[in-house]
């Protein structure tokens, strides 16, 4: 492997996918066995790049360019910085769950996973892009396989499964459909959700084009361009060329993150999707946003950052406060997790916003824990869905004692979220909160009550779904018995509570990719470096192992007993 | 001006392509006459032979660097037209491949269509070497001859008959227009090469007379406000002819765009370039807004066609070496995903019998491989990566970005997304909705392989454009320094190897 790492995770994916055209559909168990194969395949290199990344050394690892097109100034210039690593390897993690959570999709097994193998190769591509094209390039690469993921294998709500009237069939299929913002149909979220994110992808588009063009160094190679591109102080329309590009790169991209008044299409995506596809998207597609934001944006016009910056901790007050109580409201599963993921990407936006190397480091680390905490919130819903084939709250309950497997994880996932000690998640919440409280003090106060609302909404789900008196409709639903339907759960589970206890070489990767950007942008050249660094969550270690047990335990214990533990706390 | 006809043998070389075509023509209407009894299919593969050596001999040319000019310059072979050629060929040998089961739908003179199509692919052949405004005229006009006959094709469909006629009627007022154009350029300049009037003054009469010529080759290119034959001549025609006609005519006149604007109007650039961002961002936003409401594959295909005119118009309004580049680039791109895209609506035609935007769903289910390959036709015409079209795109606009059009680069963006709606429209009926009859359809094998070049094309310059701009990047060397008018002068001498 060595060097060619990088190219071994991104194409395995795709080589799978292309292996999966020449395999027929009747030999279910071949298609389901070359997906994982390909995916794990992926994982374990991911898993070898996030243990071989030298935090010491820091900057970008791993380079490979391959020349793509002189004209241009294009090359395939791939490599990993301590942020991209992290997240690379969340999407690995969560393609491979992802392949097992949708083990048991029946109708046109092989498009599916076709699909949401090359939506994961996109994906991890623009994680390890250094190349403004290529970012692009799989950024909207993944859009399309999300199109065709939410039409064929998604859900509809309710709501539009009580619309049965032939006229309104008809509305649906008609080109008004787009504008008919009352339904709630697969079609409509798969569709608005193409069209929002290549609407803000082009917009972001134009911020790259300018930089390309202004650079004036005919290349897209963003090593290239943040050592020597001159963007400051060239004035237009009425301001500098600079901000221009920062904000479209900016509202670009934080569309897909999804930044508050650009949210819209998120949820109602994550509703309609499957579950292994709300995975991916809520777990890694989302970051694409804050991720770009900081390979575009932070690199290229590090002073823009800081003097425009603010206006994502303005935004993400909003993000967090509607999310929260948009989630709380919500009557169906995927809804509530849906905009718990837009208002816990506001927390993202806040570390980043305050630009320093604590609040930034926890951004990262952030991202990486929401995605296994949203990834499994997302399998169990998905679990729950097919099992009930409903995602309605109200009409659910009491199913623990039908999958008392699936509330043990749901409970574990739901202390994920909130940003229970012992979890990835704490430490990174801890981190962007401290790391910004001197700079954006109000923001924090929100971040803190938007931990209260998170608390508040996934506990009322959790009672929703699993307690209470059970609906006997619902009687022959089962719990996730086999080891193929606990493997995704107890993967994530597992990565979440193991970088909980020992967040070590995590914070060091993501603090040597932060490190030298902070310092490019604030010029503030860091106190401590990564050993003493470390402060922060290594002071927070020796709590958590006795807070953990009880919650490992919990998968064992009898539900109703934890539950009541699990709030009074 | 000095025609001389004492042509040696090295100069009959230059035409041989053309020659050979027109001999291999007249074999294959021999051959049709002589035996009548003959599958038509196999004069199809006939002429398939005949082209495939033409173009095997264009390529030989084009790896010999073989150039020159004839006849007082009337008729030129540099690298572009050697380009253009190769792509009229290659159009016209995925056309005849997707007509051969089609054919059966004629009534009378299936053998002929076959020598038809030839006949406007030779006439084209001719556009893309013509270096002067009358043997525009009269290739131009040749070419037309043949789209007449081939439009109104299906005697008995009223359809064809109303989009032939309506072809007829508006391509010749072009024509008409463009032989007052002509004369009007003709008069003020007495000049008919392009490279010899690039020192013109801009006089009220040679405006108008470019105005004029501009007019009736954004006729053939279906540019608006010149569009309006486009969408019921595509409706009504047969397919495989719509096919034709939605990309090689466009491939030749833009050929003739090129040298007009710029080796003959160079110097007139800053005027040139309003005219030209205009009627860009008017066909883009018409043609992708029009296209939203429409019921019929082919309509909506016209509808796209139009837009994807006003996006290849950006690269000739950046009028650089660069523009000329991304043009030629985007032409191969839209060459695979648009023939390619005929060739299913062709298929499904061949066996639900309409072409209604209904009739595609669940097609998936039907054939999951036609579906497949329809799904990557259409995103690459809406320009999504890693398709050739997201290349062909990226490509004009990054050349239309070094020369600051920027108003013209956002409509073209926004474009992009009102683009996607509607092709996904066809997407969702394809993949989403359910049929509502499931029997699998059944695809001829000459359908098939026009599909796989298709697929195969769209995806390699998608995935690995590197050759092909190494191509386009030759094929204009003849641009690279265009604003000195001198530096486009044709060389007068036949130069054999290099």
């Amino acid at each position: 492997m060595g060097e060619y790492v990088l190219l071994c995770i991104l194409f395995a994916p795709f080589a799978g996918a292309l292996g999966l055209i020449f395999v027929s559909n009747r030999q279910p168990l071949l298609v389901r066995g070359i997906a994982a194969g390909s995916a794990f395949i992926s994982l374990i290199a991911s898993i070898y790049l996030f243990y071989a990344y030298d935090p010491v050394k820091g900057g970008f690892q791993f380079i490979q360019k391959i020349e793509w097109s002189r004209q241009l100034g294009i090359s395939l210039h791939l490599g990993v910085d301590g942020i991209g690593t992290p997240l690379v390897l969340a999407s690995t993690i969560l393609l491979f769950a992802g392949i097992f959570v949708s083990w048991h999709i029946k109708d046109r097994t092989k498009e599916f996973y076709i699909w949401l193998l090359i939506l994961a190769a996109a994906t991890i591509g623009v994680f390890m892009s250094l190349d403004l094209f290529f970012l692009y390039f799989f950024y909207e690469m993944s859009v399309i396989p999300m199109y065709l993921l939410l039409g064929m294998w998604g859900s509809h709500t309710k709501k539009y499964l009580e619309m049965t009237d032939t006229e309104g069939m008809k509305l649906r299929d008609s080109v008004g459909f787009i504008f008919n913002f009352g339904s709630n149909s697969k079609e409509y979220a798969a569709m608005k959700l193409v069209l929002f994110l290549s609407a803000f992808a082009v917009v972001a588009l134009m911020g790259i084009l300018l930089i390309y063009k202004y650079s004036g160094l005919n290349t897209f190679d963003i090593l290239v361009l943040r050592e020597h591109a001159q963007l400051m102080n060239i004035p237009v329309l009425g301001t500098t060329l600079d901000k221009i590009i920062w904000i479209l790169v900016f509202f670009g991209f934080a569309s897909i993150a999804p930044l508050w008044p650009m949210h819209s299409w998120s949820p109602v995506g994550h509703a309609a999707a499957p579950a292994a596809t709300s995975m991916l998207h809520a777990g890694v597609l989302m970051k694409l946003g804050h991720f770009s934001i900081i390979r575009v944006a932070f690199e290229i016009l590090p002073e823009t950052t800081r003097e425009l910056m603010p206006i994502a901790a303005v935004l993400c007050m909003f993000s967090i406060i509607y999310g929260g109580f948009v989630a709380f409201y919500a009557k169906d599963t995927k809804y509530v997790i849906g905009y718990s993921s837009s208002s816990h990407m506001g927390y993202v936006f806040l570390g980043m916003a305050a630009l320093n190397y604590i609040s930034l480091s926890g951004a990262v680390i952030y991202m990486f824990a929401h995605a296994m905490a949203t990834g499994m919130l997302f399998a169990m819903a998905g679990w729950v869905y097919d099992q009930t084939h409903t995602r309605d709250i109200p009409s659910l309950g009491g199913l623990s004692n039908k999958m008392p497997f699936i509330s043990a994880c749901f409970i574990v996932a739901c202390m994920a979220s909130i940003g229970m000690p012992g979890t990835v998640n704490f430490i990174a919440e801890i981190m962007i909160v401290v790391g910004s409280w001197n700079k954006y003090p109000l923001q924090v106060i929100v971040a803190m009550l938007g931990i209260v609302l998170t608390l508040a909404y996934l506990f009322k789900m959790m009672r929703g779904l699993f307690y209470g008196p059970m609906n006997q409709k619902y009687g022959h639903a089962h719990d996730a018995i086999s080891t193929v339907d606990r493997l995704p759960l107890l993967i994530m589970i597992s990565v979440s509570i193991g970088f909980g206890i020992f967040p070590m070489h995590l914070y060091d990767v993501v603090r040597s990719g932060v490190d030298p950007l902070i310092v490019k942008i604030t010029e503030v050249v860091p106190v401590a470096r990564s050993g003493d660094g470390a402060g922060p969550p290594s002071a927070v270690g020796p709590s958590e192992p006795m807070v953990t047990t009880p919650v490992v335990a919990s998968e064992i214990l009898p539900t109703p007993v934890l539950t009541s533990h699990g709030v009074s706390e | 001006m000095i025609f001389s006809l004492n042509l040696s043998f090295s100069d009959l070389l230059l035409l041989l392509p053309e020659i050979f075509l027109t001999c291999w023509l007249c074999v294959v209407l021999i051959v049709d006459f002589v035996s009548p009894r003959l599958p038509k299919e196999q004069l199809a593969y006939l002429s398939v032979a005949g082209l495939a050596i033409t173009l095997g001999c264009l390529a030989w040319f084009d790896v010999n660097h073989i150039s020159g000019a004839l006849f007082g310059n009337m008729f030129v072979l540099d690298r572009m037209a050697i380009f253009f050629k190769v792509f009229i060929l290659g159009a016209t040998i995925l056309v005849i491949l997707s007509s051969v089961e089609y054919v059966n739908r004629f009534t009378l003179f299936r053998g002929e269509y076959y020598v038809l199509v030839v006949m406007s692919a030779l006439g084209m052949m001719f556009m893309a070497s013509a270096n002067d405004l009358l043997s525009v005229f009269v290739s131009l006009e040749f070419s037309t001859l043949g789209f007449y006959v081939l439009v109104s094709y299906l005697r008995d469909d009223l359809a064809s008959n109303e989009a032939g006629l309506k072809f007829f009627i508006l391509g010749v007022f072009a024509a008409g227009l463009f032989a007052y154009g002509i004369s009007l350029v003709y008069g003020e300049t007495g000049q008919l090469v392009f490279s010899e009037m690039s020192s013109a003054q801009a006089t009220p009469g040679l405006i108008i007379g470019f105005l004029l010529i501009f007019a009736a080759l954004g006729f053939k290119i279906g540019a608006v406000p010149f569009h309006s034959w486009i969408p019921d001549t595509y409706h009504g025609a047969p397919t495989p002819v719509t096919a034709f006609l939605s990309i090689a005519p466009k491939g030749a006149a833009l050929v003739i765009l090129l040298r007009i604007f710029l080796v003959a109007l160079a110097s007139f650039k800053p005027v040139w370039v309003y005219l030209l961002v205009a009627v860009s961002i008017v066909s883009m936003t018409y043609g992708n807004i029009v296209a939203i409401a429409q019921r019929n594959i082919k309509r909506l295909l016209a509808y796209s066609g139009i837009a994807q005119i006003g996006n290849v118009l950006i690269g000739l309004a950046a009028g650089t070496k660069m523009g000329s580049d991304a043009i030629l680039f985007y032409l191969l791109a839209y060459l695979f995903a648009n023939l390619g895209a005929f060739a299913v609506v062709i298929a499904v035609s061949q066996a639900i019998g309409k072409d209604e935007i209904e009739d595609y769903r669940g097609l998936n289910r039907r054939s999951p491989f036609l579906a497949f390959a329809m799904l990557l036709f259409l995103l690459s015409l809406a320009g999504v990566p890693p398709l050739a079209g997201f290349i062909g795109k990226l490509y004009i606009f990054v050349a239309a970005i070094k020369e600051g059009l920027y108003t013209l680069i956002t409509v073209g963006l926004i474009n992009i997304v009102i683009s996607l709606y509607y092709y996904l429209i066809v997407v969702k009926q394809m993949y989403i909705n359910e049929p509502i009859d499931p029997s699998p359809i059944r695809i001829s094998s000459p359908m098939k392989t026009v599909i796989y070049v298709g697929l195969a094309g769209t995806l390699v310059i998608g995935i690995y454009p590197q050759p092909f701009t190494d191509w386009v990047v030759e094929a204009t060397l003849m641009f690279s320094n265009f604003v000195t008018p001198s530096a486009t002068a044709i060389p007068s001498t036949i130069h054999v190897g290099s």
